[in-house]
């Protein structure tokens, strides 16, 4: 039996909340197909990807009308590319991601990620191979997503890779500069990757994941978001502890509806069930915000001093949530401040009050970090390294995931406005102040040693 | 072997119906076995299965209860049980919602389209505030039916009503309210 309420609440969230299912990526390990001929190896990554997710989209239908929850994205990462490239040329490397980028498509899958280099220690030639690859690959590829790991807390962190990649992501704009640079909103600079992480356009099977793997990427701003507003309805006067109560029991909630379709996925598929990640991931519909979470506790003006709390609470609330709902949290699990993707988000950005310093602040303590963020075209390199090298220190020293995406817009100045539709959403360009006041730190390279945390043992 | 009766009480809603109910069915002798009470408004009704020892006889029954009410306050039915094993239909449990403005007709629709797919209803009520009124059903699907079909053509039948209706799978009301472990939803 159960009670009215409950039942009502349930439905709410889902007919008027956009409660949904933001992915279902499907893990796969293709270190099988690697081997010395080009041609073979890739021949041999496609045939993999169709022959273990090609029932993928087909189930996540039937579940979506079981349930009623529809599953938004079908997505697959692979083991890092870059281990398929020991001893290949550059045209292999074009060629494995267009293989790779062909399979999503069959399989009709919307986003394939893994073409990815580990390097936070060292970089190997495939792994070089891949990132100097990038330029060609993201501007003539349509599902792929690239990542680079260039810091671990373990590890410390890799200037010369950041050195690299930032040179990189310049070439990327300008390779895709009749789309405003888009190719760079497919490539996230990590430290501390999560190697279980089921969103894009970081996610990748790491080392230690199985062969094949079901993780679950749940979402649901639009339900946190109005939780918080009825607690504020009846009890204006409602003390902070009280919102991240409210925003816990919701976390709840949605992270069970994740291990629910997740898990009976993987029974479905006969693969592993990995993690779900419950991330507030917000899309630029009204209602779909992370934002709004912010306004509705009180933070009118998003860049407004009390903002960094106010994501420290959601991110911490959101995490104590789904730890109580499930044993197979995993991931980034936290709140998602992509600029872009985020109708209030970017909205703050275009009228001057969330700098690029308070989302770095907030990049502290919520659960990724500088994420779809428009930079003017004319950047340097070494600018790029710097802002690379601050968002890494923050995650390296604090034991947490961070990410740089960062759009450097060809032609595009401060206050510009770009528009790349969809999902990826639109923003203004931001400043960067003093962008070259730190070249000559930058420019030592080398490597930042590992910091006193790694030392456990 | 015991002498089962399954037998209804349909009276106006007042405090100590139940107590003077199973009492009479007690002091007749009668283990109580299951039991299911709701009130509707403002009329109480409940229905029970009662196992004796001996024979008894359906009347014997009907006065036990009815000697503990006024004359004419209490409507009573009893049948001997028959066993019928199982539910009426084998499939997956699942909770439909309906919502919107009232209206005559909406039950008719949505019963009779039901039973023509064979779906049975375990659990039906509704609720009205104001003009606005929410259906909550459990039903039992037959696992042969096409359940995309069956929601598309329940959406169809009760399209002229304009109401917003959900066919959800159980489980996912249990995950979203139980604290247990949702393996256990999976593999019961």
């Amino acid at each position: 039996m159960y009670r009215t309420e409950d039942i009502l609440h349930t439905v709410r969230m889902l007919q008027q909340e956009n409660l949904d299912l933001r992915t279902v990526t499907m893990g796969i390990n293709l270190l099988d197909c690697a081997g010395r001929d080009g041609a073979a190896v890739m021949k041999a990554a496609r045939a993999k990807i169709k022959r273990k997710a090609g029932a993928l989209v087909r189930i996540c239908d039937q579940l979506t009308t079981k349930y009623g929850l529809p599953i938004i994205n079908k997505r697959i990462a692979v083991s890092p590319a870059s281990q398929l490239l020991e001893g290949h040329t550059p045209k292999t490397a074009l060629g494995l991601a267009q293989a790779l980028d062909q399979a999503a498509a069959e399989v009709s899958v919307d986003l394939i990620g893994g073409f990815t280099a580990l390097v936070h220690k060292g970089m190997t030639p495939g792994e070089r191979l891949l990132i100097e690859s990038l330029p060609q690959v993201l501007s003539r590829t349509q599902r792929l997503c690239a990542s680079v790991n260039i810091g671990t807390t373990k590890a410390g962190m890799n200037v010369d890779a950041i050195l690299l990649v930032s040179e990189t992501l310049l070439k990327i704009a300008g390779a895709t500069k009749e789309a405003h640079g888009f190719g760079c909103a497919k490539l996230v600079v990590f430290a501390n990757a999560a190697e279980d992480n089921p969103f894009m356009a970081g996610a990748f099977l790491g080392a230690g994941e199985p062969e094949c793997v079901i993780n679950v990427g749940v979402s649901g701003p639009g339900v946190v978001k109005r939780a918080i507003e009825r607690l504020v309805e009846q009890d204006p006067r409602c003390t902070l502890d009280e919102i991240a109560e409210e925003v816990k029991h919701t976390a709840f909630r949605v992270t069970r509806t994740g291990e629910l379709i997740g898990r009976e996925v993987a029974e479905m598929l006969g693969m592993q069930f990995g993690v779900l990640d419950l991330s507030l991931a917000p899309t630029p519909r009204v209602g779909d915000s992370v934002g709004e979470i912010y306004q509705a506790m009180g933070v009118k003006v998003v860049g407004a001093p009390g903002t960094t709390a106010a994501v420290a609470l959601l991110n911490d609330a959101v995490k104590k949530g789904g730890a109580f709902a499930s044993s197979s949290v995993g991931g980034l699990s936290g709140a998602f401040i992509p600029v872009m993707e985020d109708r209030v988000l970017a909205k703050a950005v275009a009228d001057g009050t969330l700098t690029l310093d308070k989302l770095e602040a907030m990049t502290a303590v919520c659960s990724v970090g500088l994420d779809m963020i428009l930079v003017p075209g004319d950047i340097s390199s070494v600018s790029l390294s710097g802002i690379i090298m601050d968002e890494a220190a923050i995650g390296i020293y604090n034991q947490k995931t961070t990410a740089v995406r960062l759009i450097p817009a060809p032609g595009k100045k401060v206050g510009d406005k770009v528009d790349f539709g969809g999902l990826f959403g639109s923003g203004t360009v931001i400043p960067v102040d003093s962008s070259s006041g730190s070249a000559d730190f930058v420019c030592h390279g080398g490597h930042i040693p590992a910091p006193i945390q790694s030392l456990r043992n | 072997m015991n002498h089962r009766y399954v037998l209804s009480v349909l009276i106006a809603d007042r405090v100590g119906i139940l107590s003077a109910i199973t009492s009479g069915v007690t002091d007749l002798g009668a283990n109580i076995e299951g039991i299911s009470q709701t009130v509707v408004q403002d009329y109480f009704t409940v229905i029970m299965t009662v196992a004796f020892p001996q024979a008894v006889g359906e009347e014997a029954i009907r006065n036990a209860i009815q000697s503990r009410f006024h004359k004419g306050e209490a409507a009573v039915l009893v049948r001997p049980y028959i066993s019928r094993g199982r539910g009426p239909v084998e499939g997956d449990r699942y909770i439909l919602t309906m919502s919107g403005k009232d209206r005559p007709g909406i039950l008719k629709a949505l019963t009779g389209y039901l039973a023509d797919k064979k779906i049975n209803v375990e659990d039906l009520f509704f609720r009205i505030v104001g003009e606005q009124v929410t259906h909550i059903g459990e039903v039992t699907v037959p696992a042969q039916l096409d359940l995309k079909q069956v929601q598309d053509e329940l959406r169809a039948v009760m399209a002229p009503f304009a109401l917003a209706i959900g066919l959800q799978h159980e489980n996912l009301f249990r995950a979203t309210n139980e604290v247990g472990a949702i393996r256990r939803l999976l593999r019961p």
